[in-house]
């Protein structure tokens, strides 16, 4: 009895902690440089490891068979997230259950490396609301830092050297020479696949270029998973962090053909710097659920037909007129949620559904904007807005 | 929709299957830096597997209702071939007597593979026809379609299909929605690549590397909008040029006239059966749709016609007397386009094929 009643406490306690918004990490200050930490570094025994829940993204169907069916009935990923700071710079390390390591390898189309992606709200005036996940939104800018698992390949890196974009056979050198030829090739192989991009909503997403984001990031896997690590500094000309820093996390698995939509991604965590004073509403609004009540937002949705359009769980069918809801809780913020409910064309996310019918397209381009074909749901009452939101945030995958 | 297009129309009846085109294109563009798998151009040996591997039934495309249809990435080692290299060095280096002469894979596929091999059962019935392949610059290209970051475009000028390689990052959504399955990865790169119809060459009054290289002058290459293009009679007046696969609704602009001679078949004596043809129908169906049928009677009344009257202007297209005939590119045009944007125009390389719809009476500039 005490046995069955403890299993059906703890069983209660996982179904409240999926439901539970993310934890805020704590960054510890440290007094140690962290410009070169990696993943081994010993620094890393200070820092303090949150959990925080990576749900998969799969709100528009992708065009490939295969990816397709690798990703059905995904589960949520539990990531481990801890931060440190400098002063300078804030380093933050996320390890991944992925049993299999999967490299980009150099001569391959059907394979897809694992990766791992770490987001920041860039400068805005006001901290609410957050960007759209992913892409940013317009007026507010995300940077995005992407490290990818590639293998060592050599690739014209515009330093001018065209003498060994020559296939081997073609030197016209032999045994010795041919072998110090292979190694000159080998020096110059490109292996780190880390790019920062800048975006400021759908298709904006540019890679910055320019090494004005002085930023480092790697990964290392073990048995059990991978474990990646970025250091950038807490100030430069996209991003200025004090107080508390919204980052969110996306993780890609190579042996689910994982790439772009296919991945798992978290909503914004909070990541308090030690010995700064926190933004409490920022808090507050990162780690609390939506005020209101989920099971009347439940019947407040299916009165005003969101599922006419929006799929809700996996066991509905597929309607491919709007986007999939069913993971929308795990990865979007309450205020995301509400924005999309009262101003559906705020963010829209571009590409029409590759399975919708083109006579029903969920928006419109009028004078270069997109335009949801959403009805506004403004003339809602408040609670009505809350329990819907409420109800929106429960819905996601468990965690695996 | 582009101003204008750019299209390419290959005669089936004169390919040979030497593979020119190929090697041009290949020397030209995908030799090196992660390309070396890829053939922009290929010649395949039809009814075939092809390049790669059944690349007619990995999907893409649009169905009737205009809806992208879902495909399959192809693998590069089963379905492509990866390009292997021989052990040269210890053929040079090695002393011991056993070293031979081999590759350093064993090869498994590749773009040539089933060369010649066809259908039917020989000597009686046995057949087979080259297909030579590129991009086809759809009108409404599946790639372009299936790409999420809007990294593939349709050139305005002239409707080349081209992909950005700033914005790409290598999602192959691309490969999975084209049916002719020619967009390829480069995995160096981790970006997709295809045929650029060798846009810079055309710019500069030159004709594709393949269509110039080509020693069956196969290829015509024009406006669809130039009335004196050999291209617009074919496709447009004449109606014997069709695209392939237009099933798929991507409204491909490379268009080929499909093949009309075949041998009679032998039947069990040995003796030829008169009135028979080895090329059964159902295969050109298979990939020019029901069209085919009126672009062969077309075809076969031109040639009766030219037997009897001497007389046939589309036989004196499809015999292409002068090679500079088959191409009529726009010089002129592009001048104005580069003048438009505010670009420095370039001289044309060869003023053979600078003449165009907008080419005014007194030479380019």
């Amino acid at each position: 009895m005490n046995k069955l009643l403890t299993s059906i406490l703890s069983l209660g306690f996982a179904a409240s902690a999926a439901l539970a918004a993310n934890p805020a990490i704590s960054a510890v200050k440290v007094t140690d440089d962290l410009t070169n930490v990696d993943g081994n570094s010993a620094v890393w025994a200070k820092a303090k490891y949150t959990t925080v829940n990576l749900y998969p993204q799969m709100a528009i169907e992708m065009n490939d068979k295969n990816a397709n069916e690798a990703n059905e009935n995904n589960k949520a990923k539990a990531a481990s997230v801890a931060a440190l700071y400098d002063g300078k710079n804030i380093a933050l390390s996320v390890k991944w259950l992925d049993k299999t390591k999967d490299v980009q390898a150099g001569y391959a189309t059907t394979t897809y490396g694992d990766g791992f992606a770490i987001q920041f709200a860039g400068i805005t005036k006001g901290a609410q609301p957050l960007p759209y996940i992913g892409m940013g939104s317009t007026g507010r800018p995300v940077v995005v830092h992407l490290q990818k698992a590639n293998e060592k390949v050599y690739e014209p890196n515009g330093n001018g050297d065209v003498s060994t974009q020559l296939n081997r056979q073609q030197t016209g050198v032999f045994g010795k020479e041919l072998a110090e030829y292979d190694a000159k090739v080998a020096s110059l192989a490109n292996k780190d696949y880390e790019r920062v991009f800048v975006g400021e909503g759908f298709r904006s997403l540019t890679e910055i270029k320019d090494k004005s984001v002085k930023s480092n990031s790697s990964m290392s896997h073990d048995t059990k998973g991978w474990s990646g690590t970025l250091v950038r500094p807490l100030k430069d000309d996209y991003v200025n962090m004090s107080g508390t820093v919204p980052v969110a996390i996306a993780v890609w698995d190579g042996s689910k053909m994982g790439r772009n939509g296919v991945k798992n991604l978290s909503s914004w965590v909070a990541v308090n710097l030690e010995g700064q004073k926190p933004n409490a509403a920022l808090v507050a609004d990162l780690t609390t659920d939506a005020k209101g009540d989920a099971a009347n937002g439940k019947v407040a949705l299916e009165t005003n037909g969101c599922n006419g359009c929006h799929q809700m769980s996996a066991a509905d069918p597929k309607s491919f007129m709007a986007p999939s809801l069913k993971d929308v809780g795990g990865y979007s913020t309450a205020s995301y949620l509400r924005e999309s409910i009262l101003k559906p064309s705020a963010v829209v996310v571009p590409g029409y559904n590759r399975n919708a019918h083109a006579n029903t397209p969920w928006y419109n381009i009028e004078k270069g904007k997109r335009i949801s074909t959403m009805t506004d749901f403004s003339h809602l009452d408040k609670k009505s807005v809350d329990d819907i939101v409420a109800y929106l945030q429960t819905l996601k995958a468990e965690v695996e | 929709m582009s101003k204008r297009q750019l299209a390419m129309v290959m005669d089936l009846n004169k390919c040979i299957g030497c593979q020119t085109c190929t090697v041009a294109c290949k020397t030209q563009w995908t030799n090196r830096n992660g390309r070396e798998y890829m053939y922009w151009n290929n010649v395949e040996t039809y009814p075939g597997t092809g390049y790669p591997k059944n690349w007619m039934e990995l999907g893409g495309g649009f169905d009737a209702a205009g809806d992208l249809q879902p495909g399959v990435i192809p693998n590069l080692e089963a379905d492509y071939g990866v390009p292997w290299d021989y052990n040269y060095e210890s053929l040079v280096t090695s002393s011991a007597d056993h070293s031979h002469f081999q590759p350093h894979v064993s090869p498994t596929w590749g773009p040539n593979w089933d060369e010649d091999q066809g259908a039917g059962a020989f000597p009686q019935d046995n057949y087979f026809f080259y297909l030579p392949r590129i991009c086809n610059h759809c009108t409404n290209p599946g790639c372009l379609s299936a790409c999420p970051r809007d990294a593939i475009f349709k050139r305005e000028e002239d409707g080349v299909v081209l992909v950005d390689l700033d914005r790409c990052q290598g999602y192959r959504y691309c490969i999975a929605g084209c049916p002719y399955k020619k967009i390829y990865f480069n995995p160096k790169i981790s970006k997709s690549e295809k045929c650029i119809l060798c846009f810079p060459r055309i710019e500069q009054g030159l004709p594709p590397a393949c269509a110039q290289q080509c020693v069956g002058r196969i290829r015509f290459v024009g406006f669809l909008d130039d009335e004196e293009s050999q291209v617009y009679k074919l496709v447009n007046k004449y109606k014997v040029a069709i695209g392939l696969r237009s099933d798929y609704g991507t409204q491909p602009n490379v268009y080929y006239v499909p093949p009309t001679e075949s041998p009679a078949k032998f039947d069990a004596e040995g003796k030829i059966i008169e009135g028979s043809t080895r090329l059964p129908i159902e295969e050109l169906e298979k990939l020019f749709g029901p069209a085919v049928h009126d672009s062969i009677k077309t075809l076969k009344a031109e040639m009766k016609k030219r037997k009897e009257t001497g007389v046939s202007e589309l036989m004196d297209i499809l015999i292409a007397y002068q090679h500079a005939d088959m191409f009529r590119l726009d010089n002129h045009y592009y001048q104005e386009v580069a003048k438009e944007h505010k670009r420095t125009p370039l001289a044309p390389v060869d003023t053979r094929y600078i003449a165009g719809k907008f080419t005014k009476a007194g030479g380019h500039h």
